[in-house]
């Protein structure tokens, strides 16, 4: 319930921005990819971000995790400029095959990120354990990541991500190569996380409805140079149903707005 | 699978038999003279003879203590240089083509340099050694590093890993196949350079027994120590296979 209301202030704009874009324009090999990108993103909010293919939806993540640095402008997190990534800040990569460590076994993953907090050994079995359970992977712990399915790896590098204990999740298109019922448990169960967690989410699709369907809000981006199009904030009752939220008039409608939104942009 | 692998060791065990067994008919007709080519079991007495009355241990220790001394000292010297190149763009883009340039120099070009700089010495023996064993494990560790998937890198820079922690924990077990396989095969270059130092520098070891008994017309103990040569290589080699497998369990269960 706590989260809800935060969740309500930081949509109405109380609170100040976790993650704040100031003007942020990059340019990479001579060609501007970002242009005068502005944005803030409250505490626990869930922002989606679609756009067509190359319009800059991964160059804005990597912005916000610090991997990339602005050509102009500045991306605050808390207040401070970033400089770098950080260990509050973690990413679920798309390409969750190329993220996981091969050689390490799913608990082995997971404990890199617990090593890198500076965990004490004798602490890490039993968040490990946790963890992976949380995922909804118990009793893999043993496994290598060439072992399990594709949705099990992406749910293995997302129990890595939360042994962060990450104030910001930043997830790029993580179920895209996933088949569709995969997917929709994936979509509930970050849901679910995120709610017990308070994380704040930035969420790149591609996929329309996933992204009213998880975010309090959904931004379209235009490409060349990428910039904001379209921001819609989603006034859909929480918790997400994947039958009767999608059915929701509101949901049918910010569905409407967006399909055309892309269309005009394909032109 | 496993009567198939039967089976094939059966045909090995088959043309190994076949082969000493052409060995000792050559050997029994005199076609070529006994004192250039003792038969298997002359040469068999010979090495036990070797073992039971002979110094042949601790010739076979002398050589084992060079090749493992250099091996040791070429896979850490070769680990490290080739992780600080391998690990940054500039240095692979500079340095890298002029060690493609040097590794096909013959390493016997470089003995008479070790030898006059160093002498007839344990020193020159090391030296050599390590020289010539170091390429293939150097260069399978620049590209080993080189070949890190930068999605790792990214990884560990969101952790905020440190340097150290990212050469030991992502950088050195994802190039550990590349650089297993280069050991592997500067064992064998280990070895061979161990015999020739021997002989050169009349060091303590097979090289030098094999030397000695040629120059004394005891064929059967040359074959002898041509023969323990053969099993060092073969049982290291093995050795090494096996160490390969336990380390990178994780790539059988890959494929
Ligand atoms: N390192 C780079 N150097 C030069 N151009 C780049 C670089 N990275 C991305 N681009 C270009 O920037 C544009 C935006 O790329 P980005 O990957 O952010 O798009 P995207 O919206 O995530 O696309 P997709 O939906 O296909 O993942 C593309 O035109 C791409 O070619
Ligand atoms: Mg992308």
């Amino acid at each position: 319930m706590a989260s809800a209301a935060k969740r309500l202030e930081a949509v109405s704009g109380t609170i100040a921005p976790q993650i704040a874009f100031d003007g942020v324009t990059l340019v990479l090999g001579g060609k501007t990819i970002i242009e005068n990108l502005g944005l803030g993103v409250r505490p626990g909010e869930f922002l989606c971000i679609v756009g067509a293919s190359g319009c800059g939806k991964t160059t804005a993540l990597r912005l916000a995790a610090g991997l990339y640095q602005p050509t102009s402008g500045r991306v605050n997190f808390d207040g401070q400029p970033m400089r770098e990534p950080r260990r509050e800040i973690a990413i679920v990569f798309q390409d969750y095959g190329k993220a996981l460590l091969p050689w390490r076994t799913a608990a082995g993953n997971v404990s890199l990120a617990l090593e890198a907090g500076g965990m004490p050994s004798a602490e890490r079995p039993a968040r490990i354990e946790e963890l992976l359970r949380t995922v909804g992977l118990p009793g893999h712990a043993g496994k290598y990541p060439s072992e399990m399915s594709g949705g099990m790896q992406q749910r293995l590098q997302i129990a890595r991500c939360l042994a962060q204990e990450p104030k910001t999740l930043l997830m790029d298109e993580p179920f895209g190569a996933l088949d569709a019922m995969t997917r929709q448990g994936l979509q509930d169960e970050v849901l679910s996380l995120v709610a017990a967690s308070g994380a704040t989410v930035i969420f790149v699709t591609h996929d329309l409805d996933e992204a009213i369907y998880l975010g309090d809000r959904v931004i379209g981006l235009l490409p060349h140079p990428g910039r904001i199009g379209i921001e819609l904030p989603v006034n859909l009752p929480r918790p997400r149903d994947q039958l009767s939220t999608r059915e929701h008039p509101e949901f049918l409608r910010l569905r409407r707005q967006l399909f055309d939104f892309i269309k005009a942009t394909e032109q | 699978m496993n009567r198939t692998a039967l089976v094939w060791r059966l045909a090995s065990f088959a043309v190994a038999a076949s082969f000493i067994a052409l060995w000792q008919l050559i050997a029994n007709l005199k076609l070529v003279s006994p004192v250039f080519l003792p038969g298997p079991d002359r040469a068999w007495a010979a090495l036990v003879r070797g073992f039971s009355a002979g110094d042949l241990w601790s010739k076979l220790a002398g050589t084992l203590e060079h090749m493992t001394y250099g091996w040791l000292a070429a896979s850490i010297a070769g680990i490290a240089i080739g992780a600080i190149i391998g690990s940054s763009r500039t240095m692979r883009t500079y340095v890298a083509p002029s060690l493609e340039f040097l590794r096909p120099l013959p390493v016997s070009a470089i003995i008479p340099v070790a030898i006059a700089m160093l002498g007839l010495t344990q020193a020159m023996a090391l030296f050599v050694i390590a020289f010539g064993a170091i390429w293939p494990i150097m260069l399978a560790t620049i590209h080993g590093f080189a070949a890190v998937e930068p999605r790792l890198y990214e990884v560990a820079r969101s952790l905020q890993m440190s340097r150290l922690a990212v050469i030991f924990k992502i950088a050195l077990p994802s190039a550990s196949p590349d650089i297993l396989a280069g050991m592997r095969l500067s064992l064998t270059v280990a070895l061979i350079l161990s015999v020739v130092c021997e002989i050169l520098a009349g060091l303590d070891g097979l090289g030098h027994w094999v030397l000695l008994s040629a120059r004394a017309f005891r064929s059967a103990d040359l074959f002898a120590g041509v023969i323990l040569l053969g099993v060092t290589g073969y049982v290291t080699s093995v050795a090494m296979s096996l160490a390969e497998n336990r380390l990178l369990a994780w790539q059988a269960a890959q494929r």
